[in-house]
């Protein structure tokens, strides 16, 4: 008997969760969805499980490492289980809705499981709520996907939030118009941990744009106006003055956001192709979702993606359902009447002497009784 | 009111070279601090929302990459071995200044080739660093991690070379090792929590323009 099975254990990453987390998680995921809805963004729902060479085709790519691979029996193909909701949202749009008009708004919300947790989660599954915008190259999009999720996030009682707005693509422009090749990798490494003098010796010709760059990012306002003074090729012009038209939009849509702006942001970034955004809640500081900019097959798209989880660490704890206890025998209507007024009943199986003690034992601070809805604190 | 700001401060030779910067930001610590009776962990200091911590320096790391402390001061070398994204490391303070080097028994190069090592096997505190160096040109590095006194390793067959940080080099001269190779020269910087950046953009990036201006008056100095 060397290797009996530990009934508990799950895999690492993996967990069972209980009452009364579960139903919050459930109550934040339909309170967010309902915003998404009511804002017009229309739901769709894409299988667990999907060929690995669809899957991963295109967007789905930056998922490769992070996916769990099964074979399917049937056709003898690998299929890939989804790390990430998005790629398959961006497929459905192209293969099954491209004759939608556009812009075309949807939303989804499901599981998704990695293959290894971060060094922050370490949790491989969990659960992710988003909404996509596809075929609009307009500011308001984003602007809009951003208030959307601000909103989302205030109907599950988050309110101090913080938006970091970043350019993905600004720095790569930046070193190709320089022409710096060379160490090109431990210079994004560099950049990556924000270390200016590195950036300075390994920068080459653009090493005074990298510095300015990494000395503009901080608070909105400052970082524009450092932001504006730069030389940046055309593109990647475009897309700072995007940020710009992004975060005045933002200040009418959702006034009281406190924004940032982080021009060097990359890692993590890669899928993205413009504007890309990250939302912390502040208090504790916590990131809570990502999205941005990105093409759609030749559509461009913008979206952002919630982690539940996180979500769930911020989002003040659920107030429990007040729970009354219904003795054996009780009339059905009168249970009824209880939870039509908002009451959780929970009904006794057999008869008990003692209804309030039987009530105490199951949670429940109320007893029903012919006489209605009584406290079932022992009064001893 | 904002939940105070913890910074990690790294015990033993480091600590000493970075308190002057520490308290030329203008954080004074509690008296407890400097007395080494003291039993605390964690110290208070003359700005109200500022805390210090005190722990190892593998530890400063991971500390700040969790959002524990928001701040912290430790060695680039910590930082090359644990790579967490949650990381910035925004200043290099000029202090703790040493490298991380590959050594091995004196003589022993004579007789080697290097370019037909398909594998080694090394004793270090920093196991990542160490396979990700060999693995670009190719080698497997076999690991064998050890908290300290790597420098026995060789001489008791543990594994035929360490890595590990050399500052004067007495210590491997002492143990009969010769400095072979140099991963990488080691400083200490200031590091920073992402998202404790991101959402305290003010006063965080205050506390950095600090450390900096602590820096630039210790050197002109």
């Amino acid at each position: 008997m060397t290797d009996t099975p530990i009934r508990a254990l799950l895999p690492a990453g993996l967990h069972d969760t209980l009452p009364p987390e579960a139903a919050h998680e459930a109550e934040i995921l339909a309170a967010v969805s309902q915003c998404f809805a009511a804002h017009g963004y229309e739901r769709v729902k894409p299988p667990l499980v999907e060929f690995e060479d669809t899957l991963l085709d295109g967007a789905g790519g930056a998922t490769a490492s992070q996916c769990f691979r099964v074979m399917d029996p049937l056709t003898q193909k690998t299929m890939a289980v989804r790390a990430d909701m998005t790629p398959q949202v961006v497929r459905i749009a192209q293969a099954r809705l491209g004759g939608e008009p556009r812009p075309l708004r949807l939303s989804y919300g499901g599981d998704v499981l990695r293959v290894k947790g971060s060094q922050l989660r370490p949790e491989r599954q969990f659960m992710q709520a988003g909404l996509e915008v596809i075929g609009s190259d307009a500011a308001a999009a984003d602007a809009e996907v951003l208030s959307v999720a601000v909103e989302a996030l205030a109907a599950v009682g988050i309110r101090d939030i913080s938006i970091d707005l970043s350019l993905p693509t600004l720095v790569p422009a930046i070193l190709d118009a320089n022409g710096v090749w060379e160490s090109r990798q431990e210079l994004m490494l560099a950049l990556a941990h924000r270390d200016a003098g590195a950036a300075r010796t390994l920068g080459g010709v653009a090493a005074p744009v990298l510095e300015a760059l990494l000395a503009a990012a901080g608070p909105l306002e400052r970082a524009l106006a450092k932001l504006s003074t730069l030389a940046m090729p055309a593109h990647a012009a475009v897309e700072r003055d995007r940020l710009a038209r992004v975060a005045a939009l933002l200040a009418k849509t959702a006034p009281g956001l406190i924004l940032t702006v982080d021009p060097v942001e990359s890692r993590g970034f890669e899928y993205y192709s413009g504007l890309a955004f990250t939302l912390f809640a502040r208090h504790p500081g916590i990131e809570l979702g990502r999205g941005g900019r990105y093409m759609s097959g030749g559509e461009p798209a913008t979206g952002l993606t919630l982690d539940l989880d996180a979500v769930q660490t911020v989002a003040p704890a659920r107030v429990r359902g007040r729970r009354v206890y219904v003795p054996l025998g009780t009339a059905a209507s009168a249970s009824a009447e209880a939870r039509a007024a908002g009451w959780i009943t929970v009904a006794g199986f057999e008869t008990v002497t003692d209804a309030a003690a039987e009530a105490r034992r199951l949670g429940c601070d109320h007893v029903l009784t012919g006489a209605g809805i009584a406290p079932s604190a022992d009064q001893s | 009111m904002a939940e105070k700001l913890v910074i990690a401060l790294p015990k033993g030779r480091i600590l000493k070279e970075a308190m002057p910067l520490v308290r030329g930001a203008g954080i004074l610590p509690e008296p407890a601090f400097d007395d080494s009776g003291s039993r605390l962990l964690r110290f208070s200091t003359d700005q109200a929302h500022i805390d210090l911590i005190r722990v190892r320096s593998f530890d400063v790391a991971t500390f700040v990459a969790f959002g524990a402390a928001h701040l912290g001061i430790c060695g680039n070398d910590v930082l090359m071995e644990f790579d967490y994204p949650e990381l910035y490391a925004p200043l290099d303070l000029g202090i703790g200044a040493c490298r991380l080097s590959v050594a091995e028994p004196a003589g022993m190069a004579k007789d080697d080739d290097p370019r037909r090592w398909s594998h080694v096997r090394i004793a270090t505190k920093y196991p990542e660093v160490t396979r990700r160096h060999f693995a670009a040109r190719g080698v497997q590095a076999e690991c064998v991690k050890l908290n300290g006194a790597m420098e026995l390793a060789p001489t008791l067959g543990l594994a035929s070379r360490i890595v590990d940080l050399v500052s004067t080099g007495s210590t491997l001269k002492a143990n009969g090792l010769e400095e072979v190779e140099i991963i990488a020269e080691v400083s200490s910087r200031l590091i920073v929590n992402r998202a404790a950046l991101k959402t305290r953009p003010e006063e965080i990036s205050g506390l950095i323009d600090r450390f900096r201006a602590a820096c630039e008056a210790r050197h002109a100095a």
